[in-house]
């Protein structure tokens, strides 16, 4: 037994199985959904955000309905699974993509699975603001868009800069996910070489390359964070 | 200038509506600084948002100038609010704004040329006595610091109205009196029209022409600020007066005090108007050799006036006593014999 566990562990360690050209485009492949779901995702997240935030405290009896279905969308979205999100939205997917396959075809589904997550994280940064200032603001004879442009939006940034670090995150995460069913990637590497193969090391490989692409996020985002906060 | 006319304000909650301001008439002149004053829940708050519309009077009306504010439309009334303009409490800076880009926030709402702009902030710094802080953020700033930004801020775009929402209850008396100084001091530069809210009595004493007393959302008194230190009519306004006077230790015991003087009299001067700036009491018993020990006393200045009680033992006949009485009360200064 004690044999068998140090064979494994000396296999892990090997790196015989591993092709280096096949990991670095997995990792390009993760990279390139991990970007492009993130940037969508802060786009429709923040204006999500935006309109749950300008909904829930007007006073004006047309905005609730405006808040009640931006609400549920959101929580609905929230709640599906992402695995089986992904195969819900294949006609969607198809139709907009024109491919279920691949980094392509993995898209839709993380960005309409992350936008309502952040939307969310979004609302609560913006919550946060303290209301004297808005309040200022509209004594200044500011409108609602300069208010979005030159208050809400500078001072909650530290917000939204976590806020979207968490969820690219969450998303390095789903596309991995999203690799197990064809979307290409490290997970895809992991699961198709790693554990279908038997090839630990190369499992292994890509753990760690998530790893790294995840911590140099958090760094990133802990450090922008802290370079616009000037509170 | 202003007219606030029956403004009436009820704020409808689930279970009950409350009438924040009650009935509420008042006019206030071009160029004077009108105080407000209540304690906290008495609708002042609700009743100085009306005056930049942040609240719409369930009924009655709000005039500012040739404009009815209760009826504008958005577009007008954001336009109007650039010459209406607030200062807060809590200051309400926004932190990602250096001190140069907080006062040029509503120069960039008012659409302001860049270079405009940056003339007209180097100025308002100037003014309000901070220079060196442009690039500062407000988190780098005092208290008294934030509220000159504040101020500064308000006048960018030369309003013809400020709004003082309780700007000094955050500050220590020290402060609190620079931030008024400069309140005073831009009203006379600037031709401007200030309101002010407060529960501090010493503000009202300090800086106010006129003022209002509010209670349970209506006006219960309004007059000369002199008017109401001398002559406070209703029971609110004696006791915001009271405490002002007692707001320090002034406490005396007679029996001790007779005691240590077991021939004099004592007695109480009041002053009330413009006369106690003249050394009165001095002239008097230089007058009539009489030799006087001042037990306590207590002069607060208004804007332009004093008024306040000075407890001093004599030593002094009866005929003397009625020469005295008589010759202070020329000067309007009362005589009181106590015990």
């Amino acid at each position: 037994m004690m044999i068998g566990f140090i064979n494994a562990f000396a296999e892990m360690f090997s790196f015989e199985n591993v092709r280096w050209d096949d990991v670095l485009t997995a990792t390009y492949e993760t990279l390139y959904m991990t970007v492009i779901s993130t940037v969508f995702t802060f786009i429709f997240g923040l204006v999500l955000g935006i309109i749950l935030f300008l909904s829930s405290k007007s006073e004006h009896a047309a905005s609730s309905p405006v808040y009640g279905v931006t609400a549920f969308l959101v929580n609905l979205f929230r709640a599906i699974p992402f695995i089986i999100l992904i195969i819900l939205l294949i006609p969607f997917t198809k139709v907009v993509m024109g491919t279920i396959m691949g980094s392509q075809g993995a898209l839709p589904a993380l960005i309409i699975g992350a936008s309502p997550f952040y939307a969310r994280l979004v609302e609560i940064g913006l919550k946060e603001i303290d209301k004297g200032v808005i309040e200022a603001a509209e004594s200044m004879g500011a409108g609602t868009w300069t208010i979005i442009r030159k208050v809400l939006l500078p001072e909650s940034l530290p917000a939204l800069i976590s806020g979207i670090t968490v969820t690219a995150i969450m998303l390095v995460g789903s596309t991995a996910i999203a690799g197990v069913i064809g979307a290409g990637g490290l997970g895809n590497l992991a699961y198709m070489v790693g554990f279908t193969r038997n090839q630990s090391d190369v499992t292994l490989v890509a753990t760690v390359v998530i790893l790294v692409i995840v911590f140099i996020i958090q760094i990133i985002g802990d450090l922008t964070a802290k370079a616009v906060d000037k509170r | 200038m202003i007219d606030i006319r029956n403004a009436t304000k009820i704020f409808k909650t689930k279970n009950n509506d409350i009438q924040a301001v009650d009935d509420v008439t008042l006019h206030i002149r071009q160029g004077e600084i009108f105080g407000v004053i209540g304690y906290s829940g008495a609708g002042k708050s609700t009743l100085i948002r009306m005056l930049n519309g942040l609240e719409q009077p369930s009924s009655g009306e709000v005039v500012i100038g040739a404009d009815v504010i209760s009826t504008m439309n958005r577009t007008k009334l954001r336009k109007k609010r650039q010459k209406v303009s607030m200062i807060f409490q809590h200051f309400n800076l926004l932190w990602s704004r250096t001190v140069a880009e907080n006062i040029s926030f509503p120069l960039e709402i008012a659409g302001v040329p860049k270079k405009d702009q940056k003339r007209r902030v180097a100025e308002l710094i100037e003014l309000v006595g901070l220079t060196g802080r442009e690039d500062n953020y407000p988190s780098q700033l005092s208290g008294g610091q934030k509220q000159r930004v504040g101020i500064a801020r308000a006048l960018s775009n030369e309003p013809e109205v400020l709004l003082c929402d309780e700007a000094t209850s955050a500050l220590d008396p020290e402060t609190t009196d620079e931030v008024l100084d400069l309140l005073v001091r831009i009203r006379d530069e600037m031709d401007l029209t200030i309101v002010l809210i407060t529960h501090e009595m010493h503000v009202i004493r300090k800086i106010c022409d006129r003022a209002a007393v509010m209670e349970g959302g209506r006006v219960v008194e309004t007059g000369p600020v002199l008017k109401l230190f001398q002559n406070p009519e209703h029971g609110v306004t004696k006791r915001f007066v009271k405490d002002d006077i007692n707001d320090e230790e002034t406490a005396l015991s007679f029996e001790e005090v007779r005691e240590m003087f077991p021939t004099s009299k004592i007695l109480k001067l009041g002053f009330v108007g413009s006369q106690s700036k003249a050394p009165i009491v001095s002239q008097v018993i230089k007058k009539y050799n009489l030799d006087l020990n001042i037990l306590s006393g207590n002069i607060k200045r208004t804007n332009n006036e004093s008024y306040g009680h000075l407890y001093v033992a004599i030593d002094i006949n009866e005929t003397d006593l009625g020469n005295l009485e008589r010759e202070l009360a020329e000067h309007d200064v009362t005589v009181e014999v106590e015990g």
